[in-house]
C-alpha cells in the first residue's frame, strides 16, 4: 500500500531523510517512532505530496507520489501534525468544503459528514463553529475530516500530540475502529507506548534513516517474556540469594538494601509461586509488583542488537 | 468554472457571516448616497430643474473616479493575506494535499477576495442610473466605467494574492501590495502628468508625451476619466490597460503558482540527477 524505494530528503547539506526503505501492507496499522528532528514529518510530507523527494521513489496506493500526485492526493489522507482550522466556519460546512475539493458529490458528502461525525463522537456539534471546539475536538474533527473522500490510506503525523490523557484515550479508540475499518494506517509519534496500543508494525526512525523495524507481536513477547518483579522486603541477603536463586523462572535478580529487583520469565501466575517461596524462606515481604514495562527501553535494547537489520514479519 | 470553485464558496459564506462585511457594505452605500446627494445639490444651489447634464456629467465623473479610489485601497485589504494567511493559521497544508490545483486555489482566492468589492460596485448602481436620470451620463458609459472598475479589482486582487503566496509572510504581503496599488495610481499618475508637463516646458522631443501617455494608460483612474472623456490622450486606453496588467497578473501568478508548489524544482532534480545515490 505504502513502499519506499531509497526515499531521500536533502535540506541544503543536511540529508534529513536518508535512503528510507518501508513497506507498509494494505489494512495495517505502521508507527514511526523517533526523536526530534528524525526526520518523520519529512517523510509523511513526501508520502502526500507536499514535500518533493531529492531522490529515490515513494508508491501509494500503487501510485508515484512524483509522477502521479493528483492520484496519491485522492487515495491519501493526511493529518498534519500542526493544523489550523478556518475561521467563521461550521463543522459540517468545514466537512463539505473539502469533500468538495475532492468533488465528492453533495448528498454523499453530506451523509459521510454526518457518519463520520458521529463516528469521531462529534455528532452534536454540527452547527459548532470549527475554531470554538476545543483542541481535541478539533483534532477528531480533522481526522473526520481526513475520511471525507473515503481514503484507501491514511498518513496522520502525531495524531495525539496535544492532548490530554483523556483525549489521548479517545483518540485511540478512534484509530482502533480505523484499523478495524481495513484502512492501511502510517502514522508517527515520538512516543512508543501509544503507538504499541495501536499499531502492527514498528519503525525507528534516527538521524534520517529508518535503524528498525519490529513487528508489535515480537515486541509483546519480549515484553511478556521478561517482566520485572520490585520486591520489597527484610531479609538477610543469604536467605534472599538462596530463595531468588531457587526458582528456575527467575532469570536474574538485583539485590539492593531492603528489596529486589527480578527479572522474571515466567507467567502472572506462576509468580504466586514465587512470592509464596521468599515467605516460606523467611523474607518479610513487604510490597511485591510488577513494574511498569519499559516498552521504549525494551525498543531501544531491541534495535540496538540487531541494529538495522529487519525484525518484522514478512 | 468559478462555482465549481470551492474556495468561492466557502470563503464567501466566512466573510458575510461576520459582521464587517455587510457593515462596509452599508457604509459605503451610505456614503457614496450622501456624496451623490450633495455634488448634485451644490451643482444646482437647490434647484433641481436647473440641472444642466454637463454638470451632472461632472457630479458622475467625481464620484466613479472616488468610487475606484475606494475600490483599489480597499482591494488588498482582503486579498493581500489571502494565501499567507492560511499559511500562517496552518491551513494551506492541507488544502495542497486535496487534488485542488494551485492555479485552482489562485483563482479561488482572487475570485473571492474580489467579490466583496464586486458587490460594492454592484449596489453603487442606483446611484449611478440616479445620475444619468439627470442627463450626465449615457448607460453605456456608464456600464464601460462599471466593466472598467470590475477589471481594475479583479487585477488589484489577483496581484495581491500573487505577492501573498510569493511573500510567505503576511506583512510583506500586505507592504508590497498597497506598494503595486500605489504604483498604478500614484506613481504613473505622477510621473505621466510630470513627463507631458516637461514635454509643454521644452517641446524638443517626441519621446516625452509618449512615454507620459503610455505611464498614464497604466493608472487606473487616469483610464477611467478617459473613458468619460474627461481628460485628453491615445484612443482605447483601455485595450493597452487591459493588455499590460493581464500579462503582469499572468506573470505573477505563475510565480506565485511555483512558489505554492515547487513542481520544478522535482523536475530539475530529476534531469540534473539524484546525487545522494552516486555518492
Ligand atoms: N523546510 C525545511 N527546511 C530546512 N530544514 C528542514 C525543513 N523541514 C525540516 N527540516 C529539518 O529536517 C529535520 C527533520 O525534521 P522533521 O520535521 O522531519 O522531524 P520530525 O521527526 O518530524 O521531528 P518532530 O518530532 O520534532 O516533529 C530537522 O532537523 C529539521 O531541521
Ligand atoms: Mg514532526
Amino acid at each position: 500500500m505504502i513502499r519506499t524505494e531509497n526515499l531521500c530528503k536533502r535540506y541544503g547539506r543536511q540529508l534529513v531523510v536518508n535512503q528510507l526503505n518501508l513497506t507498509v501492507r494494505p489494512g495495517t496499522v505502521f508507527g514511526i517512532v523517533g526523536e526530534n528532528g528524525a526526520g518523520k514529518t519529512t517523510t509523511l510530507s513526501m508520502l502526500v505530496t507536499l514535500t518533493a523527494p531529492t531522490s529515490g521513489r515513494a508508491f501509494v496506493n500503487g501510485f508515484e507520489v512524483a509522477q502521479d500526485p493528483v492520484a496519491v492526493r485522492r487515495s491519501v489522507g493526511y493529518m498534519p501534525d500542526s493544523f489550523g482550522v478556518f475561521d467563521d466556519i461550521r463543522c459540517m460546512e468545514y466537512l463539505q468544503f473539502y469533500a468538495d475539493c475532492y468533488r465528492v458529490p453533495r448528498p454523499v458528502a453530506r451523509q459521510r459528514a454526518r457518519e463520520l461525525l458521529a463516528w469521531v463522537g462529534l455528532e452534536d456539534k454540527q452547527d459548532a463553529y470549527v475554531n470554538a471546539l476545543s483542541r481535541g475536538m478539533q483534532q477528531r474533527l480533522e481526522l473526520a475530516r481526513c475520511l471525507m473522500h473515503d481514503p484507501a490510506v491514511l498518513v496522520l503525523d502525531e495524531p495525539s500530540s496535544g492532548l490530554d490523557p483523556r483525549s489521548r484515550l479517545e483518540m485511540r479508540a478512534i484509530l482502533l475502529k480505523l484499523k478495524d475499518a481495513g484502512k492501511t494506517v502510517l502514522l508517527s509519534s515520538h512516543i512508543l507506548h501509544e503507538l504499541v496500543e495501536v499499531a502492527d508494525e514498528l519503525g525507528f526512525m534516527r538521524s534520517g534513516e529508518l535503524q528498525a523495524v519490529a513487528s508489535v507481536d515480537v515486541l509483546r513477547n519480549h515484553t511478556s517474556a521478561y517482566r520485572t518483579l520490585q520486591v520489597v522486603g527484610e531479609a538477610p541477603e543469604h536467605v534472599w540469594r538462596h530463595a531468588l536463586a531457587a526458582d528456575g523462572r527467575v532469570v536474574e535478580f538485583r539485590l539492593r538494601p531492603g528489596g529486589a529487583q527480578v527479572q522474571y520469565g515466567g507467567t502472572t501466575g506462576q509468580q504466586a509461586e514465587l512470592l509464596q517461596r521468599l515467605v516460606t524462606a523467611g523474607v518479610a515481604v513487604q510490597q511485591f509488583y510488577e513494574e511498569a514495562v519499559d516498552v521504549e527501553a525494551l525498543f531501544l535494547r531491541l534495535t540496538a542488537s540487531h541494529d538495522t537489520s529487519v525484525e518484522a514479519a514478512p | 468554472m468559478w462555482w465549481h470553485n470551492p474556495l468561492v464558496n466557502k470563503e464567501f459564506r466566512q466573510r458575510m457571516r461576520t459582521a464587517r462585511a455587510p457593515m462596509v457594505i452599508v457604509f459605503y452605500l451610505l456614503c457614496m448616497a450622501v456624496l451623490t446627494f450633495f455634488l448634485l445639490y451644490e451643482n444646482v444651489q437647490g434647484q433641481f430643474s436647473l440641472l444642466l447634464p454637463a454638470r451632472s456629467e461632472q457630479v458622475f465623473l467625481i464620484v466613479s473616479l472616488l468610487q475606484m479610489v475606494v475600490a483599489a485601497y480597499l482591494t488588498p485589504a482582503f486579498a493581500a493575506t489571502a494565501v499567507s494567511g492560511e499559511r500562517e493559521r496552518r491551513t494551506l497544508a492541507v488544502l495542497l494535499t486535496t487534488p485542488m490545483s494551485p492555479f485552482g486555489i489562485l483563482a479561488g482566492k482572487v475570485l473571492s477576495s474580489s467579490a466583496l468589492l464586486a458587490l460594492l460596485l454592484v449596489v453603487t448602481l442606483p446611484l449611478y442610473s440616479l445620475v444619468f436620470l439627470f442627463g450626465g451620463a449615457v448607460p453605456q458609459e456608464t456600464l464601460a466605467v462599471f466593466g472598467f472598475q470590475l477589471f481594475t479589482i479583479v487585477v488589484i486582487a489577483a496581484l495581491s494574492v500573487a505577492w501573498s503566496t510569493i511573500a510567505l509572510r503576511s506583512g510583506w504581503s500586505t507592504v508590497l501590495s498597497y506598494a503595486t496599488v500605489a504604483t498604478m495610481t500614484l506613481a504613473t499618475g505622477g510621473a505621466g502628468y510630470g513627463l507631458r508637463y516637461v514635454a509643454t516646458r521644452f517641446p524638443v522631443d517626441e519621446f516625452l508625451p509618449r512615454w507620459g501617455n503610455w505611464l498614464l494608460q497604466l493608472n487606473p483612474l487616469w483610464v477611467e476619466a478617459r473613458l468619460e472623456n474627461a481628460v485628453t490622450g491615445p484612443e482605447r486606453s483601455w485595450l493597452v490597460f487591459i493588455g499590460v496588467y493581464t500579462i503582469l497578473c499572468a506573470a505573477l501568478l505563475m510565480v506565485a503558482r511555483w512558489r505554492l508548489r515547487p513542481r520544478g524544482l522535482a523536475l530539475l532534480n530529476k534531469v540534473v540527477g539524484n546525487d545522494e545515490r552516486m555518492s
